[in-house]
């Protein structure tokens, strides 16, 4: 199960709000290699993962990746929040607003609603955990293309926390492959997993 | 284990980026400072359940976070609906709620 934690991992504080910069930065709320497929990719892989510690680090960065979904969202909330119809519409965001008003969809920047196929799930620990960590660098690239995207400080701040996170996780994945070759077969130096036909 | 932390700018941005000078907001920072750092810590233990200097690491900030959160907890209210402190009112719906500007 999970529990609310009524605090934001991370405080966003974002005095300015600015529609341009929601409809880039939704798409690490429902894009490809946004904060929702993350969470959805590791808390759904978990269940058919053989190792215990692996096991460990796919809940707690499935978790983690559910509070980096609070703060996109927070992100998103607080640049939209007491938009005029005109301020909306001279952004460009009134083909969104037509369908949503201010509140939160996941959808990609160009408007491609979340879909479960940014969520992969092989059932297999190698083509899984590679998955993972490509998935990492994936969203790190999207964090550094925000970046080179918005000026304001408020809205850089939380950004840079989170791509930095993606680092982190990157780190915790390749020791989560390193765990998995380790329990295959030590000649088996082509790493494939041979456990589902034994 | 050091560099896998984040660094220390970003730690001090944490502890002092709250600009509304109240009480119930540098408490949240340090909260939220103490949380992130055990977090980490959490992380890398899943990865290296015997390693000491992590444990020691871990023992340390959750007796930190463990006093911060309960002076939290009495002085501006409930972080979880399990910390509600039966005032006769159910404390855990007032806001501002962490997405609000208000809450950071």
């Amino acid at each position: 199960m999970w529990i609310y934690d009524k605090k934001l991992q991370y405080p966003v504080k974002i005095k300015n709000p600015n529609a341009n910069y929601a409809k880039i930065i939704i798409s690490q709320l429902g894009g490809p290699d946004g904060e929702l497929a993350a969470s959805q990719r590791y808390l759904h892989q978990r269940y058919s993962m053989p190792y215990d510690k692996v096991k460990g680090i796919l809940t707690d960065v499935g978790t983690e990746e559910l509070a980096h979904l609070e703060m996109i969202a927070a992100i998103l909330y607080q640049l939209t929040k007491g938009l005029s119809p005109e301020e909306i519409k001279k952004a460009g965001m009134d083909i969104y607003f037509v369908d949503h008003t201010t509140g939160l969809y996941p959808i990609a920047a160009s408007g491609v609603p979340f879909d479960m196929k940014y969520v992969g799930v092989k059932g297999d620990v190698i083509a899984d955990l590679n998955e993972d960590l490509a998935a990492e660098q994936k969203a790190r690239v999207t964090y550094d293309n925000i970046l080179r995207m918005v000026d304001d400080p408020d809205v850089r701040d939380p950004i840079k926390y989170l791509r930095q996170r993606e680092l982190v996780h990157y780190q915790r994945f390749g020791d989560a492959l390193r765990i998995a070759q380790d329990n295959l077969d030590s000649k088996n130096f082509y790493a494939f997993n041979p456990s589902y036909d034994k | 284990m050091n560099n896998n932390m984040m660094n220390n700018n970003m730690m001090n941005n944490m502890m002092n980026g709250n600009q509304n000078g109240n009480g119930a907001g540098s408490l949240l920072r340090r909260i939220q400072a103490e949380d992130f750092a055990l977090y980490e810590a959490v992380l890398y233990l899943d990865a290296y359940p015997t390693n000491q200097k992590a444990l020691a690491f871990y023992r340390e900030h959750r007796k930190i976070l463990d006093a911060l959160k309960e002076e939290y907890r009495q002085k501006y209210g409930p972080l979880t609906i399990y910390d509600n402190i039966d005032s006769g009112e159910w404390d855990w719906v007032k806001g501002p709620w962490p997405w609000e500007r208000e809450a950071n």
